[in-house]
């Protein structure tokens, strides 16, 4: 076996090395590998235990004593804050105005974002590697910097406090990690698949429908469920481009802070809450990212 | 040889970016660009002042800390996270419960980063009782140690004794080998001394160095430091002799709290109660402290976004051709060879994105930095983005001039980061 | 089916106007019936509930619709984007005078109109029509006051036997002898330092005087004057790390309402805690302590001879000129509007004619009472200065009050640092 390997050729002790090396990966490679795992992902879990208990209890019990203590003196989990946020009218609208707003901003990311990736990845025209620097370049712009101006011009154009202009805002937020993303995953793709789609006459639109889109879907549907997930939980952008009526939940919760307050238990029963539409769509999504149409052989 | 597409295709090109382009021209770039003329004005935006808002930057305090801290965020953090995700994507690949690992990991990116802020800071509270961190800390050190027989009494101010660096109580003047102490401690809860603590009162003078130690929890202003009735002494006290920083006796109090060292040299001496007496009850380290507060952000940071690095590497992995790694594993490389040869070339245009990404995350996180450290450290865990929210929306109306420098700066710092990164992984190529 | 329509049109017309109908008899007074009016504050939770009952009090009187939006601690970024998108708020509720002074500088407020402003004049103390003033015009409403010269204690754990110090020397000695026995008695909330400055007022306030405190605050003497070092000693006879729970480190990462629970929860650390009416407040959301029961209060310990009250306040302003606003404000001044907030609790109001007995409760009356009928009021320092000098966490006056809990032994340098500080904050300002 080892003759095989040309291109180092081993010291004589090398030999004897080899197996054990081999055994301990062999070893490596299962029990400990899933043991240590586990390991990991409950200490990912304990955060989140921590605030799923913190939602569950009143909020005396959580401004003293630990989220663990609950385990001894379980007779003070109660619902009450759930009760309270789910029979708010206020609150299930800014839900529907969340839907709204992050639905379309996802798919307007995605469509476009993809489009423009590919014209990037695949078209030949002259100035495409500036064009795709400045666009990872305005990756670096953070909010804080746009809100005067942009509230400005959605002022001019009647736009300021709608639904519309909190979408416009995502999309055009979203769309710089969209577009290099994406073109990094086209790029990725064999050239040859291409060019035989070309010159089986294809038009670049179709190309793109039915070839890059479906080979790249691990990477649309990671960016399908993050920009999904950052515009959901968004407060900023909804706290100063969304009025009353078309507030996301995010700002509703925030009215049901206390002035001074931990507020732990509005917080971590509004975050749950919050929570459970993205990991939904999390967990539908999810085997999208690891079936690509390439895995395996395509020879 | 790629056949280009003629001018149709170029045609097709324009309009495929055309509406991204014009959503990122107005909301991103117009922005940028209005930031940059901005900062060269004044606060209100109304007189013209050139360089000075980056004078101001560059001399205030506070933006140098920032400025150092976000170095070490952008040295740091997206290191970790990429190796952690990528560590954990190759992993996961075999496990049949992946969908599940996946899902633990990714939880926190769908908590806000407000909540995750507030976990944090739960987690990291420095009272043992409410803060995780601290609860284990303190669980874990006293297992070892035994506690002291009067935690967290201290010398009465002006008796005699002053408390050393390392926590012991030795006597403010020097001392002499026939000489009668009276040692007042306070800051003890009398209901606590043992039961066998009787009355106390002042040693007779006699043979030998005596003293008394006893528990003054004087009533009146003008008592403390003198005996009084209802005052008892404190039982079990360990008391050195020192000459010249050398131990030369040990005695510990009786039950009255006084105590005899007989036969001792003529000269002068310095009595010591050691610290073990009154050490106070190990209470956790103080992670929201100056110094640790930058890696516990850090920490924060970390655990919301591996996640995201996990899934992105995850989905990179997925459209690696297997056949690559196939002849690799034919030709007889062993997995790290595999991985480190075949598997991370091909994934560098994922790695590259990951990277990237999570280089400007960490330059615009501000909220969590905000939300974890307590007002006391937020000038030491401050970060570029935290700063320049603060001058542009600060509470008085703000400086938008200095703020749109502060966001220059930002920009520029990023800029070196994103052009090494992109150089590496174009090599890699 | 086209004869249908104009009967479908009227019965629609005829629903939406039975709908309207108004269950209380509508009185006179200028009517604004369908006009809306915005107003956008810091209140939120309880607070906006109650000021939401005001509100309504005004609707059903003039038939306008008034709406509420809670904007917590973005206010001032909301009102900046607010007023960039062209569309402000009517009216809006801010608790820094400075940034009444910017916004009024910049144009951005209407002035209150001759009535509003003789309803000030009659029925407020100068001091709080000072605070509204910019300029020389009127353009704030001071609607709540808050008393932040309140010291807070747990009766129970102090026992019946326990008489609140009146001196500041009572004060020093009765915690003294606190913490003799063991206990740390008083919580300081540190990690805001807001309560620090609030602490170093009153006791600015009462060493130095009135007269100093005004120039203090508008920085005609500058912080390295010896007043404030005497007034930093004083306030060390306080902060000695045995009276706090986990020492100054425990003292500078407790918060505000964290240090309320401290001394009000079931597991207290501390008897004592000060800080101003609000912590009422903060009692009745994150402890099962009861005010007027076992959460009692005594005024701020005397120093001088007078009496001597520290005061915060959040003003109401006016954005747009549309006649609702001004309706409004000039209700909200009234005494009526006022009585409404104060019978549910929460609330002091600077009004004189609003009487004790529309409090609810004792302790409120009590604290109202000190307020109201202070010789020595004084408005809170931090909120006169420049923001950018006494607003930023972590930062300014904050701070440096944060660095002195820490090491008082470092005063003067942390007062020449922030001396440099001030210089060019209130330069920045402008006159």
């Amino acid at each position: 076996m080892g003759a095989a390997m040309a291109p180092s050729p081993d010291p004589p002790g090398a030999v004897a090395r080899r197996p054990v090396a081999a055994r301990v990966v062999a070893r490596l490679g299962g029990p400990v590998v899933r043991t240590a795992l586990v390991v990991v992902a409950v200490f990912w879990l304990l955060p989140v235990l921590g605030l799923l208990v913190a939602s569950l209890r009143p909020e005396e019990a959580g401004a003293r004593s630990g989220w663990w203590t609950v385990f001894t003196a379980p007779a003070q989990l109660t619902l009450a804050n759930y009760a309270a946020l789910l029979s708010d009218r206020v609150m299930l609208g800014s839900l529907w105005n969340t839907v709204l707003i992050t639905v379309p901003s996802t798919v307007l990311v995605v469509v476009l974002g993809a489009l423009a990736a590919y014209a990037l990845a695949w078209i030949e025209f002259p100035g495409r590697d500036w064009v795709l620097l400045g666009v990872v370049a305005l990756l670096v712009v953070p909010i804080q910097v746009a809100l005067i101006p942009v509230a400005q011009l959605l002022g001019g154009i009647g736009l300021y406090g709608s639904i519309p202009g909190v979408v416009l805002f995502h999309v055009a937020f979203g769309l710089p990690f969209a577009v290099f993303l994406l073109r990094n995953s086209f790029a990725a793709i064999p050239r040859d698949l291409l060019e035989a789609a070309r010159m089986d006459g294809g038009r670049e639109l179709r190309i793109f429908w039915r070839l890059v889109l479906p080979i790249s879907l691990p990477a649309v549907a990671s960016l399908a469920i993050f920009q999904f997930l950052w515009v959901w939980n968004d407060l900023l952008v909804g706290l100063v481009f969304a009025d009353e009526s078309s507030a996301p939940i995010t700002v509703a919760l925030r009215s049901e802070l206390r002035q001074f307050g931990s507020n732990v238990d509005v917080l971590a029963s509004g975050a749950f809450l919050s929570m459970v539409v993205p990991l939904v769509v999390f967990f539908a999504f999810q085997r999208h990212f690891v079936q690509g149409v390439l895995a395996g052989s395509t020879r | 040889m790629t056949r280009a597409p003629d001018r149709g295709g170029r045609r097709t090109a324009l309009l495929f970016l055309a509406p991204a382009a014009a959503l990122m021209l107005v909301f991103l770039a117009y922005p940028a660009a209005y930031s940059v003329v901005r900062s060269l004005f004044d606060a209100r935006g109304t007189e013209f002042v050139g360089l000075d808002n980056y004078a101001t930057a560059f001399t205030d305090d506070r933006t140098l800390v920032a400025l150092r801290n976000s170095v070490i965020w952008v040295l740091v953090a997206p290191t970790l996270v990429t190796t952690i995700g990528l560590v954990l994507a190759v992993l996961t690949e075999r496990i049949r419960w992946a969908a599940a690992f996946r899902l633990v990991l990714f939880m926190p990116l769908a908590i806000s980063l407000v909540a995750s802020g507030i976990i944090f800071r739960l987690v990291y509270d420095e009272d043992p009782d409410s803060g995780l961190a601290n609860a284990v800390a303190v669980s874990v050190r006293d297992a070892f140690t035994a506690p002291s027989p009067y935690a967290g009494a201290r010398p009465r101010d002006g008796g005699g004794l002053v408390t050393t660096a390392d926590g012991a109580l030795v006597t403010a003047a020097p001392v002499g080998a026939h000489d009668v102490l009276a040692l007042p401690i306070t800051g003890f809860d009398p209901a606590a001394l043992p039961r066998q603590a009787s009355a106390a009162t002042v040693a007779e003078p006699g043979p030998g160095l005596r003293g008394l130690v006893w528990l003054d929890v004087g009533s009146a202003a003008d008592r403390t430091g003198l005996v009084d009735a209802g005052e008892r002494g404190m039982p079990g006290v360990g008391v050195e002799v020192l000459a010249g920083g050398r131990v030369v006796a040990t005695a510990t109090t009786g039950d009255d709290g006084r105590f005899t060292v007989p036969d001792l040299a003529r000269g002068t001496y310095t009595v010591r109660l050691p610290e073990e007496n009154f050490a106070a009850p190990f209470r956790g380290l103080t992670w929201l402290g100056p110094a640790l507060v930058t890696p516990v952000v850090i920490s924060a940071w970390l655990w919301i976004m591996s996640g995201f690095a996990m899934t992105l590497i995850a989905a990179g992995l997925a459209a690696v051709p297997r056949d690559a790694l196939e002849a690799a594993r034919v030709d007889g490389a062993t997995e790290w060879q595999v991985f480190r040869r075949v598997t991370v070339p091909l994934l560098s245009p994922v790695l590259l994105v990951v990277v990237v990404t999570l280089v400007i995350n960490v330059l615009k996180v501000f909220d969590l930095v905000f939300v974890i450290a307590p007002g006391s450290v937020q000038e030491e865990a401050n970060v570029l983005a935290l700063q320049m929210w603060q001058v542009s929306f600060g509470p008085g109306g703000g400086d938008q001039g200095l703020g749109s420098a502060l966001a220059v700066l930002l920009f520029l710092l990023v800029l070196p980061a994103m052009a090494f990164n992109i150089r590496r992984f174009r090599r890699e190529q | 089916m086209r004869r249908f329509v104009p009967v479908l049109v009227a019965v629609v017309l005829a629903a939406a106007g039975c709908g309207g109908a108004e269950p209380q008899p509508r009185p006179a007074g200028p009517g604004l019936a369908g006009q809306t009016i915005e107003v956008l504050a810091v209140w939120s939770d309880e607070e906006q509930a109650a000021f939401e009952r005001v509100l309504d009090v005004f609707e059903q009187r003039t038939g306008a619709v008034v709406t509420y939006v809670s904007g917590g601690d973005e206010v001032p970024t909301l009102l900046a984007t607010r007023l960039a998108g062209g569309s402000p708020p009517d009216i809006a509720g801010v608790s820094q005078p400075a940034l009444v002074r910017s916004l009024a500088r910049a144009g951005s407020l209407v002035p209150l109109d001759a009535a509003t402003e003789a309803v000030v004049d009659a029925q407020f103390a100068p001091v709080w029509k000072e605070l509204g003033t910019v300029d020389g015009e009127l353009f704030g409403l001071v609607f709540k006051a808050a008393n932040k010269s309140t010291v807070w204690y747990d009766a129970g754990q102090l026992g019946p036997g326990f008489t609140p110090p009146r001196t500041w020397a009572a004060f020093t000695e009765t915690l003294r002898k606190l913490s003799d026995t063991g206990d740390t008695p008083l919580s300081i909330g540190g990690a805001d330092g807001w309560v620090l400055t609030d602490w170093f007022e009153n006791v600015y306030l009462q060493t130095a005087g009135g007269e100093m405190y005004d120039r203090l605050a508008d920085h005609d003497i500058p912080w390295t004057h010896p007043s404030v070092r005497t007034a930093l000693e004083t306030l060390g006879q306080v902060f000695r790390p045995e009276y706090l729970p986990g020492g100054t480190e425990g003292a500078l990462h407790t918060e505000f309402v964290e240090s309320v629970v401290d001394v009000f929860g079931s597991d207290p650390w501390a008897s004592i805690v000060y800080e101003a009416d609000f912590v009422a407040g903060a009692i009745a959301e994150s402890t099962s302590a009861t005010v007027g029961v076992d959460a009692l209060v005594f005024p701020f310990p005397r120093i001088g001879s007078r009496r001597s009250v520290v005061s915060g306040g959040d003003t109401l302003v006016a954005l747009t000129d549309e006649p609702g606003t001004a309706a409004l404000l000039r209700f909200l001044a009234s005494s009526e509007a006022a009585s409404v907030w104060a019978a549910q609790g929460g609330f002091v109001s600077p009004n004189r004619e609003v009487g004790l007995g529309e409090y609810p409760d004792d302790t409120t009356r009590q604290i109202a009472d000190e307020l109201v009928n202070a010789e020595n009021v004084r408005f809170d320092m931090s909120d006169l200065m420049p923001t950018a000098l006494g607003g930023i966490r972590g930062d300014g006056f904050w701070r440096a009050m944060q660095d002195y809990l820490a090491d008082p032994g470092r005063v003067d340098e942390i007062l020449v640092d922030l001396e440099a500080e001030a210089d060019s904050a209130y330069a920045a300002v402008g006159p």
